[in-house]
């Protein structure tokens, strides 16, 4: 779906400002259907790499492709891409109405004013439809920004920072919205700073630092990436072995992790001594943990540019 | 694409209409050029009434071109400073049909407001007994021409550098400027022993950017006399087609430049 092969952008900030790489030899692959998070720290280049894929910058130098085509401003291939802006930079002359009215329009056909409507009242924002974007809060332009999204079937939609500023009952609903695109078959590149909220909707995940990927792969894969740690919670009232770094206690119960190699002998030792073993699982690390380790290079063959 | 033409344009007839900047330039504008034609008003003979009516309608005029540069300034420096052809070039719009319905939406405000002088003109006209003559309609049309390319030149102008900066040039640079050291240098090739080569490559330069430049009134040597008495004579309507010719190419070139300039920008 979407091809990225050494992409470089490299721009000055003024006439004699120094040079910035926002973009640094970046490569990427997007597969038709995937739930996609592009993930770094700011300044990482996520935004960057998005503007390229929609054509709103072009790239120093490398290729980037977009369902099979250079993506250009105002390209024919954006008939079936939808794209959510970070920040709100909508026609804030228009009232909500109008401005979903017209940016649904801008595919090339009118649209009935009851898709119009459906899509308000379906964001809460049916009230507010003669309201001025000038006058709308940031939440309520981002969900103008979403229900330009949703007004229309897309196959890939753009999310640059989805739920910023919105409240979390929208967030909630705007997340199973994502799903059911997702499931209908739509691909869908999110950028994200939530880590919690790419945990539960992409299936995919790359990582970005200083305009590179130096991480892409399956989400599942992270998150279990360098899991050589089981953590238990057992009933102790006295001591523990040492290879069980305690990671909390709470009356008899304590928590805590052990090395994979020495979970046989955790098990004779409970046995011996009559521990109670309340829960021991392979320990999954959260997005956030893998996210952290790769950046900092701790996980083993990670850290590598892609 | 006639619906992205259609959408456009309304939107951005929806910009002028609310756009207060606009308006408030608008009403200063229109102020002064009221304030100017009281003393016209305030004549009370037939042939000061004429006279009148002759300072009214060319403050009316020059108030029309000077709005219609006003209006190529803003709808194209307001949307690049407020980002949003991020949301427009994003759908499959390209910018040629974007520039385009900016281009019409500028042209559709301006015919508005000549027609609205020209009935003003015409009532003027009834109001003081004085015969409508076809020189209103022929200074009408040929105002709005003018307005039509000043427009164009102007959203050039704002697609590659700020606005304030496009006024400055613009008020700088303009055609009068450029005849002038056209002449000039002219002149001074007559007298030169040396540096002829230079000189007449100079001359072409200044020809080029006087003939690049828009003028409000390209043909005002021949139609003088229109804008003077409101008569015109059956072959002097001609002119208004040359006028026509002049300000399509104007407006052609300008909307290459621009576009050429819009596709280059980065919009992030």
């Amino acid at each position: 779906m979407i091809i990225a092969e050494n992409v470089h952008m490299h721009f000055r900030r003024g006439l004699v400002g120094p040079k910035i790489r926002a973009l640094d030899g970046m490569n990427l692959q997007v597969r038709d259907g995937d739930f996609f998070a592009l993930v770094g720290q700011n300044g990482a280049g996520k935004s960057t790499a998005m503007y390229c894929f929609l054509g709103l910058l072009k790239p120093t130098s490398g290729k980037i492709e977009v369902m099979g085509r250079t993506p250009e401003l105002g390209a024919s291939l954006y008939s079936s891409v939808a794209y959510l802006p970070e920040e709100p930079h909508y026609h804030l002359y228009l009232t909500v109405e109008e401005a979903t009215k017209y940016y649904a329009s801008l595919y090339g056909e009118r649209v009935p004013a009851k898709a119009v409507d459906d899509i308000l009242e379906r964001l809460g924002l049916g009230p507010f439809k003669k309201l001025s974007l000038a006058k709308c809060s940031k939440g309520m332009k981002q969900k103008v920004g979403i229900a330009q999204c949703l007004i229309r079937e897309t196959r890939l939609l753009f999310l640059d920072e989805p739920t910023r500023g919105l409240d979390p009952i929208i967030v909630r609903e705007f997340r199973e919205v994502l799903r059911e695109i997702h499931q209908r078959g739509a691909t869908i590149v999110m950028n994200s700073h939530v880590l919690s909220e790419i945990e539960m909707l992409a299936n995919r995940v790359a990582i970005l630092e200083q305009g590179k990927v130096i991480a892409q792969d399956d989400l599942h894969n992270l998150m279990t990436l360098d899991q050589d740690l089981y953590s238990v919670a057992v009933e102790a009232s006295g001591s523990v072995p040492d290879y069980l770094t305690v990671t909390e206690r709470q009356g008899n119960t304590v928590r805590g992790r052990i090395p994979k190699a020495q979970l046989y002998e955790f098990m004779d030792y409970a046995r011996q001594t009559g521990l109670g073993v309340l829960e021991c699982s392979l320990q999954r690390a959260s997005l956030e943990e893998s996210f952290v380790r790769i950046l900092k290079g701790d996980a083993p063959g990670e850290k590598k540019e892609i | 694409m006639g619906e992205l033409v259609r959408a456009n344009t309304l939107t951005l007839l929806t910009y002028f209409r609310r756009s207060r900047l606009l308006l408030a330039f608008g009403l200063v504008v229109l102020l002064l050029t009221a304030l100017g034609s009281l003393p016209a008003i305030m004549a009370n003979s037939k042939v000061a009434s004429f006279d009148s009516l002759r300072d009214i309608f060319r403050t009316f005029n020059m108030f029309l071109i000077v709005f219609g540069c006003a209006l190529g300034l803003l709808v194209m420096s307001s949307h690049l400073s407020d980002r949003s052809l991020k949301m427009v070039f994003t759908k499959p719009c390209p910018p040629p049909v974007w520039l385009g319905s900016a281009f019409l939406a500028s042209a559709l405000v301006s015919l508005l407001l000549t027609g609205f002088v020209l009935l003003f003109a015409v009532a003027l006209s009834l109001l003081w007994h004085i015969p409508v003559r076809a020189g209103l309609v022929f200074i009408s049309l040929d105002t709005f021409l003018a307005a039509v390319a000043m427009s164009a030149y102007f959203i050039f102008l704002a697609t590659i550098v700020h606005p304030a900066i496009a006024v400055a040039f613009a008020l700088v640079f303009n055609a009068s400027l450029f005849y002038y050291l056209r002449i000039t240098v002219h002149n001074a090739l007559h007298e030169a022993a040396k540096g002829i080569i230079f000189l007449k490559g100079l001359e072409h330069i200044f020809h080029f950017l006087y003939l690049m430049v828009p003028m409000t009134r390209a043909f005002e040597s021949k139609t003088g006399a229109i804008y003077s008495s409101f008569r015109v004579p059956a072959h002097d309507w001609l002119y208004l087609l040359y006028s026509f010719g002049y300000t399509l190419a104007i407006s052609a070139l300008f909307y290459l430049l621009a576009l050429f300039f819009l596709q280059r920008k980065r919009f992030s």
